[in-house]
């Protein structure tokens, strides 16, 4: 084929019709080859999503019932339910939140607002990049050997400090982003009307960027209300009814990994119902992070 | 001469011109000595002396790149935003360099107030867009706020369209009608000096007829700086026209003189559509 594809192009230019007849079908050979590995590839991606769903959902609902929201944790065989760490999540992934959205926003606009170009404000970027990628256990590590170990032990504030901490590279991410992403004219616009500086990124960036940063803080919200690792080294889980921060505390995920692994069917049965909240919960937060808080072009 | 300008597509209406009452030009509100400016080493004005006469309209042309919006960043110290940029000489108001260190730039953007090229709404309520502007420099009551708000959307022309509807986004209005807010934004917080920067170049033929009538209209009360990349909108609009050319003033006069008798070769290339 080359050899008369060659005399082809010494001749100049005509076309040789047997040769693009075969370039053609060899085209769409290639194509026909990619197209189907995308779509096995797609496939058995699909087939094992449904198979943890349905695993899920069947498992799940088949232990859900009323008591599940008003019992706390209770020994096996007395059908306790998982009041304790819904509430347990609820707190520390509140003040996760809670800590972590400030300081990711005023992070991010430090980034995008005061240090561009600037040494320290790369830096920073590159450190928060690091921290949005670090294995959470390392974080809860840290938090253990910073809060836990010196004081008076395990504490639902440490687990929530943890979750914070999760939290802050993503929020610094999405806020900068946003940032950037407003046109030049606008900030100038604010400028000239005599605006200083903070008066025209608070007035007038914000509300620009406000749904997409929203929608960074569900998903480190939807992150933070699955995470295992930094809770089991900070508030360690607790199987009796506490809200005492300063005090171990419980949490879904933290419940679900205690109970799935024991030899008790209840506790079991109990660890796929925590497992089906969190997917559902976070399921929600993803929905409202996409059809609700969409980012404006 | 007058050959060549018909055959020019852009030709200037010179009826329109010999018809303006302000072809003589006033005393001068902004006095521009010597300035240069640098966008980092790249002199993008070089030895620029002009005056702007109070009350009047100087239309600023020339080509893409002449340095004529630069000179609009220069009089309102937009160009501090960005560091690498600087500006030497003299820009005086009021006996005053407004270019030196240690002028409030806060205040002196309030003085010279600037209407941009795409319309930049705030993501926020009609009626907000306007407050916010007057709150950075004055406090007012409600109803002294209302009132302000309601002078300056019927000074920008647009009060009959949006007076039942001052809570909405200022997002859903239509570009020409986004533009006459920025306007209506801009002389709220009651500025000596305007700056527009080519600002009818995003809107389609009947908002800018608005917009220039406006600007016509301004004129009473605002010394108006127009960078203009139609020369008919110059003729409309101007009583002084400046061209520019390669960072430099090539020459300055009275619209009719800078339209029908430039002293200069290259400002009657220009104008008759030869380059640019």
């Amino acid at each position: 084929m080359s050899a008369t594809a060659a005399d082809a192009m010494m001749a100049g230019p005509k076309r040789n019709a047997k040769v693009a007849d075969a370039l053609s079908r060899s085209r769409q050979r290639t194509n026909r080859i990619i197209k189907a590995l995308c779509v096995t590839a797609t496939g058995i991606g699909l087939v094992f999503l449904f198979a943890i769903l349905a695993t899920l959902l069947w498992l799940g609902f088949a232990g859900l019932g009323l008591s599940v929201f008003t019992e706390s944790t209770k020994p096996p065989g007395s059908h306790g339910g998982l009041l304790n760490a819904i509430i347990g999540s609820l707190i520390q992934t509140a003040i996760g939140t809670a800590i972590g959205t400030p300081i990711g926003i005023m992070v991010g606009t430090y980034l995008s607002e005061y240090a561009v170009g600037t040494k320290l404000g790369d830096a920073v970027r590159f450190v928060s990049d690091v921290l949005l990628s670090a294995p959470s256990i390392l974080i809860g590590l840290f938090v253990y050997q910073v809060l836990v170990n010196p004081f008076d032990g395990f504490s639902g504030i440490a687990g929530g400090i943890a979750l914070a901490v999760i939290v802050i590279p993503i929020v610094v991410r999405t806020t900068e982003d946003m940032l950037r992403l407003i046109p030049v004219a606008l900030r100038e616009a604010a400028v000239a009307l005599g605006a200083p500086k903070w008066k025209s990124i608070v007035m007038v960036c914000y509300p620009a960027a406000r749904d997409g940063i929203a929608t960074g803080v569900l998903l480190a919200v939807a992150r933070i209300a699955g995470e295992t690792a930094p809770l089991l080294f900070t508030s360690l889980g607790n199987l009796n009814w506490s809200l005492n921060l300063g005090r171990p505390m419980a949490s879904l995920p933290v419940t679900i990994y205690q109970y799935a692994g024991s030899a008790f069917d209840d506790w079991v049965q109990l660890a796929w119902v925590g497992a089906l909240l969190i997917t559902f919960g976070v399921l929600a937060l993803n929905i409202l992070a996409r059809f609700v808080l969409r980012p404006r072009a | 001469m007058s050959s060549t300008m018909n055959d020019s597509e852009n030709k200037p209406n010179i009826g329109a011109m010999e018809a303006r009452s302000g072809a003589i030009l006033s005393e001068s509100r902004i006095s521009i000595r010597n300035l240069d400016f640098f966008y980092g080493t790249n002199k993008a004005l070089k030895g620029i002396n002009a005056e702007f006469p109070n009350r009047q309209v100087t239309g600023m042309i020339g080509p893409s790149g002449c340095g004529k919006s630069t000179l609009l960043r220069v009089l309102n110290r937009m160009y501090d935003l960005y560091p690498g940029q600087r500006a030497t000489g003299e820009v005086l108001m009021d006996g005053e360099n407004i270019i030196a260190p240690g002028i409030d730039l806060n205040q002196l953007r309030s003085r010279i107030g600037m209407v941009f090229q795409k319309p930049t709404p705030f993501p926020m309520s009609i009626y907000d867009n306007i407050a916010f502007g007057v709150k950075l420099h004055e406090q007012l009551s409600k109803a002294e706020m209302d009132e302000r708000v309601e002078w300056s959307l019927t000074r920008a022309a647009l009060w009959g369209e949006v007076k039942d509807r001052l809570g909405a986004s200022a997002m859903g209005l239509s570009g020409g009608q986004q533009q006459r807010l920025c306007i209506a934004r801009t002389i709220a917080v009651r500025p000596e000096v305007i700056l527009f920067d080519e600002p009818t170049s995003a809107l389609d033929p009947i908002s800018t007829l608005k917009i220039e009538e406006l600007i016509d209209e301004l004129k009473r009360d605002f010394t108006i700086v127009i960078v203009t990349h139609n020369m008919q909108q110059a003729a409309r609009c101007a009583d002084q026209v400046a061209f520019f050319y390669l960072g430099e003033l090539v020459e300055v006069g009275t619209a009719t003189q800078m339209f029908t008798a430039p002293a200069q070769r290259r400002t009657q290339e220009y104008i008759t559509g030869r380059f640019g």
